[in-house]
């Protein structure tokens, strides 16, 4: 870990997932800004409270975050100059709906359905990370009193989901998210299918000092080992996997250095057709309900064990009683040590599985010996890091109605390479994985006139069949967002000057 | 790649055993009438060509992959380096912009525009040019046209009158492809097409009979048997062209 960064000036979401410092609420805005100069005095006031990278220990950690990110005209209508306009990539200037033949956003999850305020033009994103629901309000109303005092941008409505008092609404000022909780009331780190999320985020240099971070969730060393993934892949203004400043940047450096891209998007998940699919599938799957919903995951619902080193019952019994023994440290360690290369056929986790899919982590040389200069060649530029939370509560299992999902939020240098990547070719199309055009079982966009399926190896020579999944219907929808630029706190200051200068 | 197939690269050049690659460009007249060149008038028809199950190629017997463009000109690679292998000017470039641009390679143009055909298909070139000849038609918003509506601008090709004229001027303006890597088997098309129908079939036939006993499974796998007609290559089958199932 040879990368100083300079943590003061890089905003805290992209290095920090705020859920696992206890920010277990969220709330987002967007506003659209109608005068520039007003804009730039109300970016001024909101980058004093933005929240940078800065580590935190027991008594510096605040309460309450902030950060800010602006869509492509959301920087037009603050004035950019041109010549730094036209240095942004196509993907950020054209913006995630337009992107949809690319993103698969077909049929329920076309942007024409998408909340209402993706109808219409969307500048800033601000969110709002708490402790609590009151350390989030505090915030809010302080940013409201910025917006009425400049009186040159606008709180955008249009969110779906319900008001204060429990109403179904489609025109709320912001997006609420919050973790879920337990029966007991515990926190958890569930989403509404009932899966574990967000083990084995990417782990890049300068953001930890703690090696053991590191295991599983930084690149693969033909060794065997784990290093930290280079910062450029997800930061510009840095070196990335290949050796290059990241070609994304806009002019001048200042401008860029420290900033990253950002895609946000609203997720519905389709409860009742998850359950209602689980359970039709599972009576005709010989392992039982559990193993198959883990065979869609990759990873096992209760407490996020990873298939490859449970692949039935008895090696996951055999697990808990460890894990259960197990300090923090090496629970952390057996969630996310491992890859697919003793299990390149898929016999224990399949190729189609959701954590499979979107980082296979080195297994993409399908156990030819030295296929590639370093066994991740295929998977280090394709990382992603992800933010965000579960939003809404389901109040009937067997229904997809209402509100609730995941809010998803992507962070990366290169929204085409890495995000559309993933999405694109290893999540609704599987010629990587050899299994065809079989989309990713959770997040595919299924086509509900021709359903998808997916295979279930079998170790060879086990002379067992392989198990297909047949029917899958769509089980995540796309209800709305947008890709953001997540500048640094000096561009914030100087966008907010109106002092960016690319000569 | 073994010694034969290097050798095979020189001696077949523009095979792979039963697979054939043909590259033929065809210079366009230079002529303009009423403001529009042969060149524009060849393209503008190559864009309203229809494709998948309609395309004419999908009537060519054996068409693997074909595609069809007009090459404007040749591409000019501006690197430093001169065509020589040594030039005194490559060094003295560093001081003088005229050495520098008298360093670069010569600057080449085409006399006329061409029109390309690649083509990769089954079994051997007369054959297959006899087929375009005969088979090429598509409908033309409401007009049927045969090959020489796309051909009949390239110079020389007014002496075309039959299959064995057509296949005379496509060899004297064909190239060889010396290093033809064909992306599929070597079967022919009808062979090629039943192995994927028999494929996606027989992946549905596997999902929708799962966990059945031996003897269902064995009845209905004959059911299944004399409905695709596994040796039966005119039907059912996929199309020429078809691209989705």
């Amino acid at each position: 870990m040879t990368q100083n960064l300079d943590l003061t000036d890089i905003q805290g979401n992209i290095v920090k997932a705020y859920g696992s410092f206890g920010f277990f609420k969220a709330r987002y805005l967007f506003l659209r800004v109608d005068n520039g100069d007003k804009g730039r005095d109300f970016v001024a006031k909101i980058a004093s409270k933005v929240t940078s990278a800065e580590r935190w220990n027991k008594d510096s950690a605040p309460s309450v975050t902030t950060n800010m990110a602006f869509t492509y005209s959301g920087l037009q209508a603050l004035e950019l100059p041109t010549a730094s306009l036209v240095g942004f990539p196509a993907d950020f200037v054209m913006g995630m709906s337009k992107r949809k033949a690319i993103l698969g956003d077909d049929g329920p999850s076309d942007p024409e359905h998408w909340d209402k305020i993706w109808q219409e033009t969307v500048h800033i994103w601000i969110s709002i990370n708490g402790k609590t629901v009151e350390d989030i309000e505090g915030r809010y109303q302080w940013i409201m009193q910025q917006i009425d005092a400049s009186g040159g941008v606008a709180l955008l409505k249009g969110h779906r989901g319900e008001d204060a008092f429990g109403n179904p609404s489609d025109d709320l000022p912001y997006q609420e998210a919050s973790i879920l909780y337990e029966e007991n009331g515990s926190p958890s780190s569930k989403e509404h299918f009932g899966y574990t999320d967000g083990i084995g985020d990417p782990v890049f240099e300068g953001q930890t000092n703690n090696e053991k971070r590191v295991i599983g969730r930084g690149k693969l060393t033909r060794e065997g080992g784990w290093v930290p993934l280079a910062t450029g892949e997800f930061i510009l203004g840095h070196v990335d996997e290949a050796m290059e400043y990241p070609q994304t940047a806009p002019r001048p450096d200042l401008l860029s250095n420290n900033g990253t891209y950002m895609v946000y998007r609203k997720l519905h998940e389709n409860v009742g057709t998850f359950n209602k699919f689980l359970d039709e599938q599972s009576k005709v799957f010989p392992g039982g309900k559990e193993l198959l919903a883990a065979k869609f995951s990759g990873r096992w619902r209760d407490n996020g064990a990873p298939l490859v080193h449970t692949p039935d019952e008895a090696s996951k019994a055999e697990w808990d009683k460890k894990y259960a023994a197990a300090d923090v440290s090496t629970q952390k360690r057996m969630l996310t040590d491992f890859t697919y290369n003793e299990d390149i056929e898929g016999a224990k986790c399949p190729l189609s599985a959701h954590t499979r899919r979107i980082n296979p982590r080195g297994s993409l040389e399908y156990g030819v010996k030295d296929a590639f200069n370093t066994p991740g060649a295929l998977v280090n530029r394709r990382r992603i890091l992800r933010r965000g939370l579960p939003y809404g509560k389901v109040k009937d299992q067997a229904s997809d109605d209402g509100n609730h999902g995941i809010i998803f939020m992507a962070l990366n240098a290169d929204i085409k390479r890495q995000f559309e990547f993933v999405q694109q070719q290893w999540i609704n199309y599987a010629n990587d994985f050899k299994q065809g055009n079989d989309k990713e079982v959770l997040l595919g966009n299924h086509d509900a006139e021709q359903p998808g399926k997916v295979v279930f190896e079998v170790e060879p020579g086990s002379g067992k069949p392989p198990h297909f999944v047949n029917n899958i219907p769509r089980l995540v929808e796309t209800r709305g967002g947008d890709y953001f630029f997540v500048p640094s706190i000096t561009a914030l200051k100087m966008i907010a000057g109106g002092i960016i200068d690319p000569t | 790649m073994g010694f034969m197939d290097t050798l095979n690269i020189f001696l077949k050049p523009n095979s792979s055993g039963n697979a054939t690659a043909l590259t033929v460009l065809c210079p366009i007249i230079n002529r303009v009438v009423d403001g529009r060149s042969s060149a524009d008038i060849v393209r503008e028809r190559c864009l309203r060509l229809p494709i998948h199950e309609k395309s004419p190629l999908a009537k060519v017997p054996n068409t693997y992959l074909a595609r069809i463009f007009i090459l404007d000109n040749v591409f000019y690679e501006s690197l430093p380096g001169s065509d020589s292998i040594f030039n005194f000017s490559e060094i003295t470039s560093i001081f003088s912009d005229k050495s520098r641009i008298g360093a670069l390679p010569q600057k080449d143009q085409l006399k006329s525009k061409y029109l390309v055909f690649s083509s990769n298909f089954h079994g051997d070139l007369d054959a297959y040019l006899r087929g375009m000849w005969d088979k090429w038609s598509y409908d033309d918003n409401g007009q049927q046209r045969d090959v020489r509506y796309i051909w009949e601008n390239c110079v020389a090709f007014g002496g075309v009158t039959d299959s064995s004229s057509f296949i005379s001027y496509m060899k004297r303006c064909q190239l060889n492809s010396a290093l033809f890597f064909n992306g599929s088997t070597d079967d022919s098309l009808q062979e090629q097409l039943k192995a994927l129908y028999l494929k996606q079939e027989f992946s549905k036939f596997a999902a929708a009979h799962q966990g059945e006993s031996a003897a269902d499974l064995q009845q209905a796998f004959k059911v299944f048997i004399e409905q695709v007609q596994p040796s039966n290559l005119s039907g059912p089958s996929w199309e020429p062209g078809q691209s989705k199932p």
